[in-house]
């Protein structure tokens, strides 16, 4: 068990005036069995917006919300204390869609060649454990993969990141959803806050005998109690944090920070 | 039939839906041309007693479907009861995971179905295919049918033909029924789209708002209608857009024609959406296959009317007997829609019959064959005389307290001889469709 602080906020400065703001943010940790929200505060500005929470489709809290007079910046900020505690995972069921490809989690020709060359060589002996099979796949992609910022952008398919082997945590993780369903393992996309400061993060869950298990093929290691789970969805397209549209042209500058501590 | 007075009256017909601006619009190398609806003056004709069995075929059938849409996005039994193999849901681009769990008000996912059949030479109708995703048309025949009782008044005397001006009638039932307060609105994406003329006419038809993408907007899970005189609660909403474009936060983000938000009035059960967005996993190639077992579960009752006989080469039997019999069968790729991806094994040759056989065992899911329906040719009216041509129908089911056929539909047909392609965009012509009242 451990208690997590955390810190979480962005901001968006336009160039000029912009209306009719319309938003979603999906930027509340999910309440689970193994992850209480002991503590929440969340802000948005400016202060005339408004919005509602609702449970999307993956269970994940969305709050829709819209700023339609004018304005010049856009700020979210979340903040609370979160208490995470592996051992209460509850067993449920895998939504069926988690095994199947999206557009952005479509494995190519190639990829599938990978897949099969990888089971004839070291993954075969594993057959059965999907598990097993999911953090040596793990291991394997953090290994061969170099992480570059700026290599790819939110739009990076896995087959494109797959091609040029690098990427960042968006793309390590599509890869590794494209390469786990290919071998039946359900398996999904998370977006949150990792231990520590800086930048939000994404791994990736697998499914195994009815619980779900964290992956950061990123950083090659298990996502264990530091990791504070946002959304979930079937590759980043189904669960970004934040995604707006608005009225006006204006160039946008977004300054993000994030910050986890254990307590 | 006593129609000389009719047929006589083509052109002025013609001329007077154009003066209406009876049109629909095409994007062809990038510019958007405007094109008119050629009519047909001889009508099709559906005797009192084909009808009345069409009708109970049609009502089951949307019947069913209607129950698996709402059954895919909750439960899955029909997956976990083993009638339809998941990959068929799952893989389809038509399912839309983001609809998992919403519940449409009432219940209703697919409200206005536009049912496509042919008629055999064996004097039996076939299902082509279902349109479960705001299919369009209905406006044609409808115009065109009050324009020739204008032009020809005796014909409708001497022939018992249904009246079928009720369809705004049903629309606006249908829209009321899920209506969950506030006013009725079809939105169009604009001016521009092939099927504006039938959005205004609709609205017009049915005394709903037209709106525009900038007319609608949300605040607080409520959809509002920026009216000249402030704005007002929409409380259902006859979207004449396609899922992917319908919220750029919730599908495709680069949408300038949805209105942001709008998925989440819906999952709030806080407007009437028509049709249900996620609906193409009911109504594509590969899926169509299974809507006779669909009427079996759900229904517990035998299927009407018989779908084109269908091959799915993802069962072993039917890959065999779509391999050996691929020359006479006409295979169709699942992902594809509107036309193409429809190959007739008999215009293949030998070398090009085996590179098919080999794509369709290596991706069997991918494919559909069916045996070729010979279908009765309908005459048409070319000059001083008359021609046949190849035509279908499609039928409007309209669901919502009850589920309801208008007494009418769209006939279209083909201009070119050996065509089997009666899509509109493709050239082709549309007749009025006549059901006798006895």
């Amino acid at each position: 068990m451990q208690k997590l602080k955390f810190l979480f906020l962005t901001k968006l400065d336009f160039s000029s005036m912009i209306g009719e703001h319309h938003f979603v943010l999906r930027c509340v940790p999910q309440v689970l069995p193994e992850q209480q929200v002991a503590d929440l505060d969340m802000k948005v500005m400016p202060g005339f917006s408004s919005g509602m929470f609702s449970l999307d489709s993956f269970g994940n809290q969305l709050y829709a919300g819209s700023l339609l007079a004018p304005h010049r910046f856009f700020y979210y900020r979340v903040n609370g204390e979160i208490i995470r505690d592996d051992r209460e995972r509850r067993q449920e069921a895998a939504a069926p869609c988690m095994r199947y490809p999206t557009k952005l989690t479509s494995p190519s020709e190639e990829m599938q060649g990978y897949a099969r060359e990888l089971w004839q060589q070291e993954l075969s002996g594993l057959s059965g454990n999907g598990y097993g099979i999911a953090s040596r796949l793990s291991d394997i992609i953090h290994k061969s993969f170099t992480y570059a910022p700026g290599s790819t952008s939110v739009h990076t398919t896995a087959e494109e990141a797959f091609q040029q082997r690098c990427g960042v945590c968006q793309d390590y993780v599509h890869v590794f959803l494209a390469l786990a369903r290919l071998y039946g393992i359900p398996a999904r996309y998370v977006s949150g806050l990792p231990c520590g400061d800086g930048a939000t993060h994404a791994w990736a869950e697998v499914w195994h005998e009815g619980l779900w298990y964290g992956l950061d093929p990123t950083r090659g290691c298990l996502a264990d109690e530091g990791y504070i789970k946002l959304n979930v969805g079937r590759d980043f397209n189904d669960c970004p944090i934040e995604r707006g549209v608005f009225r006006g042209q204006a160039d946008q500058l977004q300054t993000t920070y994030m910050k986890v501590d254990i307590l | 039939m006593c129609m000389e007075d009719l047929l006589a009256h083509k052109e002025e017909v013609n001329r007077l839906m154009a003066r209406y601006g009876v049109k629909f619009g095409i994007y062809k190398n990038g510019t958007f041309k405007e094109r008119l609806f050629p009519f047909d003056p001889i009508p099709r004709v559906i005797p009192a007693d084909d009808y009345a069995e069409l009708e109970k075929g049609l009502v089951q059938r949307v019947t069913a479907l209607n129950l698996f849409l709402k059954d895919i996005y909750s439960d899955k039994k029909i997956i976990k009861d083993g009638v339809v193999p998941e990959e068929f849901v799952y893989r389809s681009p038509g399912y839309l995971a983001q609809c998992e769990g919403i519940l449409p008000s009432k219940g209703v996912y697919s409200h206005i179905s536009g049912i496509d059949l042919v008629l055999g030479k064996d004097g039996i109708w076939y299902i082509l295919e279902d349109n479960l995703r705001i299919p369009s048309g209905a406006s044609y025949p409808l115009i065109a049918r009050n324009l020739c009782r204008r032009c020809s008044p005796a014909t409708f005397r001497q022939n018992k033909v249904v009246d079928n001006r009720n369809y705004g009638q049903l629309l606006r039932e249908t829209m009321d029924y899920v209506n969950t307060g506030g006013i009725n609105v079809i939105f169009t994406p604009g001016r521009y789209n092939a099927a504006y003329f039938e959005h205004s006419f609709l609205a017009e038809q049915i005394g709903a708002v037209l709106a525009e993408p900038d007319d609608l907007f949300v605040s607080n899970d409520k959809l509002y209608y920026r009216g000249n005189h402030g704005t007002i609660q929409v409380g259902a909403i006859y979207r004449r857009i396609s899922d992917e474009y319908l919220d750029p936060l919730c599908f495709e983000p680069t949408s300038l024609i949805g209105v942001p938000n709008i998925m989440e009035v819906y999952r709030a059960g806080n407007v009437g959406l028509m049709n249900a967005p996620g609906n193409g996993v009911a109504d594509d190639k590969g899926i169509y296959y299974f809507v006779p077992k669909m009427i079996k579960y759900y229904l517990d009752e035998e299927p009407i009317l018989k779908n084109a006989p269908t091959f799915l080469p993802f069962y072993e039997e039917d890959m065999k007997y779509t391999l050996e019999h691929m020359e006479r069968l006409v295979i169709k790729d699942v992902a594809e829609a509107g036309g193409y991806g429809v190959i007739f094994g008999r215009d293949l040759t030998r070398e090009q019959l085996q590179d098919l056989k080999e794509t369709v065992k290596r991706e069997p899911r991918r494919f559909i064959s069916q045996e070729v329906i010979d279908f009765q040719d309908l005459e048409i009216v070319e000059g001083n005389t008359t021609v046949m041509r190849k035509a279908d129908l499609r039928a409007f089911v309209l669901a919502g307290e009850t589920v309801r056929v208008w007494p009418s539909g769209l006939t279209r047909f083909s201009r070119r001889p050996d065509s089997f392609v009666v899509n509109s965009s493709q050239g082709g012509g549309f007749k009025d469709t006549w059901i006798l009242s006895h």
